[in-house]
């Protein structure tokens, strides 16, 4: 791999900690916005990597998915407990939100133990004292034998002297002081370590006695390995871990976990000193309304209508400033292109960034800042909570309402953002159902031709029939999809107030991916699209088409190509519209009819081919192209029923 | 008696969870232990998850019916 020969000799550091500690923020404040950060747990699923530079020391910083253990059960707690086993990393910051510093101490103690040479960074110091938690931060240091660093990450506060500890690790490595349980545990620990065949702690990655740990865990990772290298002994193991439940009288999988706890909470009590907070808080009276079973769900249905009413509003305004100079520059170019070839070259590309800037972006801006806004706030989560009753009756999980908002921004981050779904059929199921949600760029549609030709209510019609569809697609997929769906078990966190520049940073990241992703592709099938209406090849593109825009549809000939095209990116569908038709006057020459049935076709068919391109890459081929045939399927009968019953 | 039926504002200790590593681990990592205290704060509509808070810590934790079902509680008297 290149990156790994660029960066020979380049300390890493990987970061690891729960969902939601801050770990992305800090690694932004560190890397320039490369990762994705949410309030909301388990926004970071795959790892991102990026070099830093701290007091004039390069290194390289990988940011590790959150996990609320190292036992490996999900796909998460995998990752994180791969990479840290593969000895890649030579120093590891454990990031601990210190606001709820008795249950992140658990998760410290584990990463301790797997024998990496280890910093703590002691985040969210803000909160804590807001909660009136009071760290000592020099005791912690000496209990727990490695450099504590507080930090406030959204500030920026102490994340550079964070690095400059770890490096100083890196370059003098030291173990810290490993939890010790009571006699009864250190005893078979000691036991299960004399039987331990030689090399087997070696293959882990990981000193002996967390491999002992493991097994008195219950890890079946960890079994299994042991198992091929000994099966004596890990019977011997298995029976000692046994031995030591029935003398503790604890179920067995939580014998060695509650020994932890006690651990744990002796230390938390050591080290930090809690003066009890107010009666009612903030939270408590903002959580009697937003997660109130009937006020609630008022909230959550103000809260997308105000994505939308904004999105519209913001949309509309900055649309008519922007595509202005566009428009003029295209009167100028029009009457040319069938003149020449460069003509028409040319007039294809000023309409595919006038597509890009004066279309898409103005929708998707303001889309985007508000779901930003309510990821950062902490809505989110809440409503997943509001809704997981409702979705559990189809067959979805409540967490599944979060991708499924996102995909109105876009479909392709959505579609990334299933993995914070635990189990593989929660995560197919909803991977399914993204692609129906009309995204920014069918939303430009759907606002241009059915909002602003039948009216606004048509338009409202449209998105309500759209869930509507979802919802009963999900169902019936749901009785197809196998496999086990997941209970909510789900960390609410506090509401938090996102600094403005954090959530703007988080905007101009997802536009940016955007404009590098897609706006290109925009600008070439327009490019390819004005050379082939030079040459005529749309006209037998839609004469192989007729059968379905014409036959079954009832749309005019023209608009063939343009659902062709609609394929790279939707909104070309409306921009190659104007351009078949030879004018932005639709209503003059469509039906109200044909209008309708048009649009929705556009919002419901083949999803673009990034989304193609996504859902190949998360579920894999054949549900991708379930997924196409789910769409197409849905947007043929949609607009054929408007044409039967208009 | 289990979660489930515990009801709106009552406080609760956990008496035992059903077996289950990946729930053991998941409340563990969550901050919900054997002999815990939890409050009820609420229960969301459509029959949906309940909400509890540790008090000692402040955290808020959403539970599904089937996850509350698998937690053993008895009342605590405030
Ligand atoms: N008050 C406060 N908030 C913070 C601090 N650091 C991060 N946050 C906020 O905490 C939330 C979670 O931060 P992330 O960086 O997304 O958390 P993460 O640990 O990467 O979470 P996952 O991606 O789920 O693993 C965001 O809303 C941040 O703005 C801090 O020091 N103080």
């Amino acid at each position: 791999m290149d990156r790994a020969r660029e960066d020979a000799g380049l300390p890493v550091i990987a970061l690891a900690g729960q969902p939601n500690c801050g770990k992305s923020t800090l690694f932004n404040a560190l890397a320039g916005f490369k990762a994705d950060t949410g309030n909301f747990p388990g926004s970071t699923v795959s790892y991102t990597s990026s070099e830093v530079v701290a007091d004039g020391r390069r290194a390289r910083i990988i940011d590790l998915p959150g996990t609320y253990s190292i036992s490996p059960h999900d796909a998460a707690e995998r990752v994180t407990r791969d990479y840290l086993l593969s000895g890649k990393a030579d120093v590891l910051v454990a990031v601990v939100d210190a606001s709820v510093l008795a249950r992140s101490i658990e998760l410290t103690l584990q990463l301790l133990e797997m024998g990496v040479p280890m910093v703590l960074a002691l985040n969210m110091l803000d909160e804590a004292e807001r909660k009136g938690i009071d760290v000592d931060v020099a005791r912690l240091e000496k209990r727990l034998g490695i450099p504590v660093v507080p930090t406030i990450a959204i500030r920026g506060k102490g994340v550079v002297s964070v690095v400059s500890r770890a490096l100083d690790m890196a370059d003098r490595p030291s173990l810290g002081t490993p939890p010790i349980y009571d006699r009864d545990v250190e005893e078979t620990v000691r036991g299960i370590l004399d039987r331990m065949p030689g090399g087997l702690a070696d293959g882990i990655g990981a000193p002996e006695r967390f491999v002992a740990l493991r097994l008195l865990e219950g890890d079946p990772v960890i079994e299994e390995v042991a198992g091929n290298a000994d099966p004596e002994f890990l019977r011997f193991a298995l029976d000692e871990r046994k031995r030591l439940a029935v003398l503790h009288d604890w179920p067995e999988e939580t014998t060695l976990s509650s020994h932890r706890h006690a651990v744990a909470m002796d230390l938390f009590e050591a080290v930090a000193r809690v003066v009890p907070r107010r009666k009612m808080t903030l939270r408590d009276r903002l959580d009697g309304v937003v997660m109130h079973p009937v006020l609630g769900l008022g909230v959550a249905g103000a809260a997308i209508a105000s994505l939308f009413l904004v999105a519209f509003l913001f949309g509309d305004l900055l649309a008519g400033v922007v595509s202005a100079p566009f428009e003029s520059l295209l009167e100028v170019l029009s009457p040319r292109a069938s003149e020449s070839f460069i003509w028409a070259m040319l007039r294809g590309f000023v309409e595919g960034v006038a597509g890009g800037v004066g279309i898409v972006l103005p929708y998707l801006l303001p889309l985007l800042f508000m779901m930003s806004l309510y990821e950062d706030v902490g809505y989110l989560p809440r409503a997943a909570y509001m809704v997981d009753g409702a979705l559990h009756r189809i067959g979805l999980h409540g967490k599944s309402v979060i991708p499924l908002i996102l995909g109105y921004g876009c479909n392709v981050p959505a579609i990334m953002g299933t993995r914070i779904l635990e189990t593989p059929r929660d995560r197919i199921l909803t991977s399914l159902l993204v692609p129906l949600i009309p995204c920014s760029a069918r939303t430009v549609v759907i606002l241009a031709l059915v909002a602003a030709l039948l009216g606004p209510l048509y338009a409202l019609g449209v998105y309500a029939l759209n869930i509507v569809v979802a919802a009963v697609a999900g169902r019936i997929l749901s009785s197809m999809v196998k496999g086990s769906q997941a209970g909510l078990l789900m960390d609410v966190p506090p509401y938090r107030v996102p600094p403005l520049r954090s959530v703007l940073k988080k905007v101009w990241f997802r536009t940016y991916e955007f404009l590098v992703a897609a706006w290109p592709i925009l600008i070439v099938a327009s490019v390819i699209m004005g050379i082939l209406e030079y040459v005529g090849i749309n006209n037998w593109m839609n004469a192989v088409l007729r059968p379905l825009t014409v036959g079954l549809l009832g749309l005019p000939e023209a608009v063939g190509v343009t659902l062709f095209f609609g394929v790279l990116r939707k909104e070309l569908s409306l921009i190659l519209l104007f351009q078949a038709l030879g004018t932005d006057d639709v209503a003059a020459v469509m039906s109200p009819a044909q209008i309708l049935g048009f649009s929705l076709f556009v919002t419901f068919y083949v999803p673009c081919v990034a989304t193609i391109a996504t859902l190949v890459r998360e579920v894999g081929w054949r549900w991708a192209g379930v997924s196409t045939a789910l769409n197409t399927g849905i947007a043929l009968a949609a607009a054929f029923f408007v044409r039967v019953f208009w | 008696m289990t979660l489930e039926q515990a009801s709106k504002g009552s406080r609760v200790r956990v008496l035992k969870r059903a077996s289950g590593h990946r729930f053991a681990s998941s409340l563990d990592g969550m901050g919900i232990h054997v002999g815990d205290e939890l409050l009820v704060v609420g229960y969301a509509p459509f029959h949906g998850p309940i909400l509890v808070e540790i008090p000692s810590s402040g955290v808020r934790v959403a539970l599904g019916r089937g996850m509350a079902e698998k937690l053993h509680v008895e009342p605590v008297e405030a």
